[in-house]
């Protein structure tokens, strides 16, 4: 590996960092879809900041482009608010128009300026290492680079002080209002977070494929974990992992960088889809599965329970009893057996005494709801899990 | 008699995009009374206590809470808010939950140490929910949730609490479990304020009653205003009260 490799998957590495921080708390306020609008809107600020500075990386032109970020929030919110029309609706009226503010201005001064269209929607990262910041004639690195992480700086600064502040009004909007972290302040430092560093990222990966830093790596550790300390590092690890991993694909297919990681963001979201162990899709069809086999065996048990007669309990007969095709009522009888619920006697079935116990503690569960009776059973049951 | 006034509410109105949902309310709730806000759906009932809590902005009209305004008696007041009003696939635990309740003593930046855990996990005790602490909030029964957001008032150790809708989706044995501990609560000279939607157990729950809707039509003892008369002028029809044979 060169040194502008080694760079490269850095300057992505700390804007997939970046991005999935903001994005964790974007997931769970629901609010996935303003970053697309703020990735999109905030072009205008771009190029008026980069008609001033002449520099893709000034921090006037992050300031302004972070401005017009909140100004899309602002308007969403407001026209929102109005009650005519919904939020979707809202963010699918502001953003193109800002955008397409942005694409004009562009498009008016293309002769001039070195900023492009492509450029803006699929970013440069090849291009990074080229332009160097330079520090007393010393040779410090990409401008990229440093301007990348410091945003990723300052927003792990502002994480680590308004953790509890993030949760809180994340949480329960209510009570962080009558606590006195106000929602509001709140909801605009996240904004204004998310505007920054979609900036940032902006010329890494380019205004589409921002939204996919932000939002896949949180969705997928959102299928992972249940603790919201875990899901920010899991985000963090999934888009870092994305970003190298991403930067390779490129490299072998000689294909688009930002395309690339997007694809191995894709990529991750789809194998933690499937197989993640408890909301993964394999998982959840499992326990589908399962939770039918149990309710067959409760029907079954409860069968036996309330029938006395001999012809009821006939090996034979229960399956035109219970009304139930062969092979489930083979497996149905065949579990209970396992679990020492019946015996067979003379082709007679009949609880035993723990089949006996456990239907009538199903069946008291079922009927009162009250959870403290079954905590044991939850164990070995997914039907009493809820 | 002269008790102390818990909260003072003065000519309160509050609207929603200029339409009042709440019509110039004066209020004086008494310290130490366990009291119900009943009325209608849309009455605005959970708006009364936004706004005491300032979590609405009035249109017109004040509140306070033993003398001052709410923003300076904070530490004064825990609320509990519609159990509806959150998302519980959220990724937290119980505990976690309950920790929440200590966030505004420690005020902004400060984070909770050993000292709020052990708080919260008395509170999670005495709801008794201790055994779930570190269950995921989503795998936890309606009634439980409940438990834990009470459990996240309690850790407050306030003086006022607010609750909206307590009992709402919660089974027989969690509602019993909740008002005793609000009882209790009245007995140590806390007061307690509670939107309910279940007129029956008015009488037996509360000994205070606000009647509300959009305007308010009566507030004072249960036993002497919670009458036929009252929940007509409330609810609009004629109403029987079976319960006070």
């Amino acid at each position: 590996m060169n040194n502008a490799q080694i760079e490269i998957q850095l300057i992505a590495s700390l804007v997939a960092m970046a991005c999935a921080i903001p994005g964790t708390f974007l997931v769970l306020r629901k609010m996935a879809m303003i970053s697309d609008a703020i990735s999109h809107s905030i072009l205008p600020g771009i190029v008026i900041g980069f008609f001033i500075t002449q520099d893709l990386n000034s921090p006037l032109l992050l300031f302004l482009a972070a401005f017009t970020g909140i100004i899309t929030v602002v308007l969403v919110e407001y026209i929102q608010k109005t009650g005519l029309v919904k939020e979707d609706t809202a963010i699918g009226l502001v953003f193109p128009i800002l955008f397409s503010i942005g694409v004009i201005l562009i498009a008016k001064n293309a002769n001039d300026v070195h900023l492009d269209i492509d450029a803006v929607l699929l970013g440069e990262l090849a291009f990074a290492p080229f332009d160097r910041l330079i520090w007393f004639g010393t040779d410090v690195g990409p401008k990229s680079l440093w301007l990348v992480g410091s945003i990723l700086t300052v927003t792990i600064l502002l994480l680590f002080a308004f953790f509890k502040e993030l949760k809180v009004s994340t949480f329960d909007e209510g009570l962080s209002a009558s606590l006195g972290f106000s929602p509001i302040i709140i909801h605009y430092g996240l904004m204004s977070v998310s505007s920054v560093t979609t900036v940032g990222a902006f010329e890494a990966v380019g205004a589409i494929l921002v939204v996919a830093l932000m939002i896949a790596p949180a969705a997928s550790a959102y299928l992972l974990t249940t603790n919201l300390k875990k899901m920010l590092i899991l985000a963090v690890v999934f888009g870092v992992f994305s970003a190298i991993s991403g930067y390779w694909l490129a490299h072998f297919l000689d294909a688009s960088i930002a395309g690339s990681i997007t694809t191995m963001l894709g990529l991750v979201f789809l194998l933690v889809y499937l197989f993640a162990p408890s909301k993964g899709i394999i998982a959840v069809t499992y326990r589908e599965k399962q939770q039918r086999t149990e309710v067959s065996l409760l029907t079954f048990l409860l069968h036996l329970k309330n029938h006395d007669e001999l012809e009821e309990r006939h090996v034979n007969h229960l399956r035109e009893h219970i009304n139930w095709q062969k092979v489930r009522a083979k497996s149905v009888l065949e579990l209970a057996l396992k679990n020492n619920m019946i015996s067979i006697e003379k082709n007679i079935v009949s609880l035993t005494k723990k089949g006996d116990a456990f239907t009538s503690k199903a069946i008291n569960y079922i009927i009162t709801n009250e959870d403290a009776q079954i905590e044991d059973m939850k164990d070995d049951f997914f039907l009493f899990r809820g | 008699m002269a008790k102390n006034i818990a909260i003072k509410v003065d000519d309160l109105t509050v609207a929603y995009n200029y339409k009042p949902v709440l019509w110039d309310i004066d209020l004086e709730i008494p310290e130490g009374v366990l009291m119900a806000i009943v009325g209608p759906n849309g009455a605005g009932k959970s708006t009364l206590i936004k706004s005491i809590l300032g979590i609405l902005k009035p249109i017109a009209g004040s509140v306070s809470i033993y003398g001052k305004p709410y923003h300076k008696q904070r530490h004064l007041v825990a609320y509990v808010p519609q159990k509806g009003s959150v998302d519980w696939d959220f990724p937290t635990t119980a505990l976690d939950v309950v920790m929440m309740g200590t966030y505004g003593a420690l005020g902004w930046i400060k984070r909770p140490g050993q000292k709020e855990k052990k708080a919260a996990l008395e509170a999670l005790e005495k709801v008794g929910m201790l055994p779930f602490k570190s269950r995921q909030i989503s795998q936890l029964s309606g009634g439980q949730q409940q438990r834990i957001f009470l459990a996240r008032a309690l850790v407050q150790n306030a003086s006022i609490y607010f609750m909206d809708e307590p009992f709402q989706g919660v089974d027989a044995t969690t509602e019993i479990a909740i008002i005793n501990i609000l009882k209790e609560l009245r007995k140590e000279g806390k007061t307690v304020i509670v939107v309910h939607h279940d007129l029956q157990t008015v009488p037996e729950y509360f000994d205070w009653v606000t009647f509300l809707n959009v305007k308010k039509i009566a507030t004072g003892p249960v036993k002497d205003i919670f009458n036929d008369d009252n929940l007509t002028k409330t609810y609009g029809i004629n109403f029987k009260v079976s319960v006070q044979e």
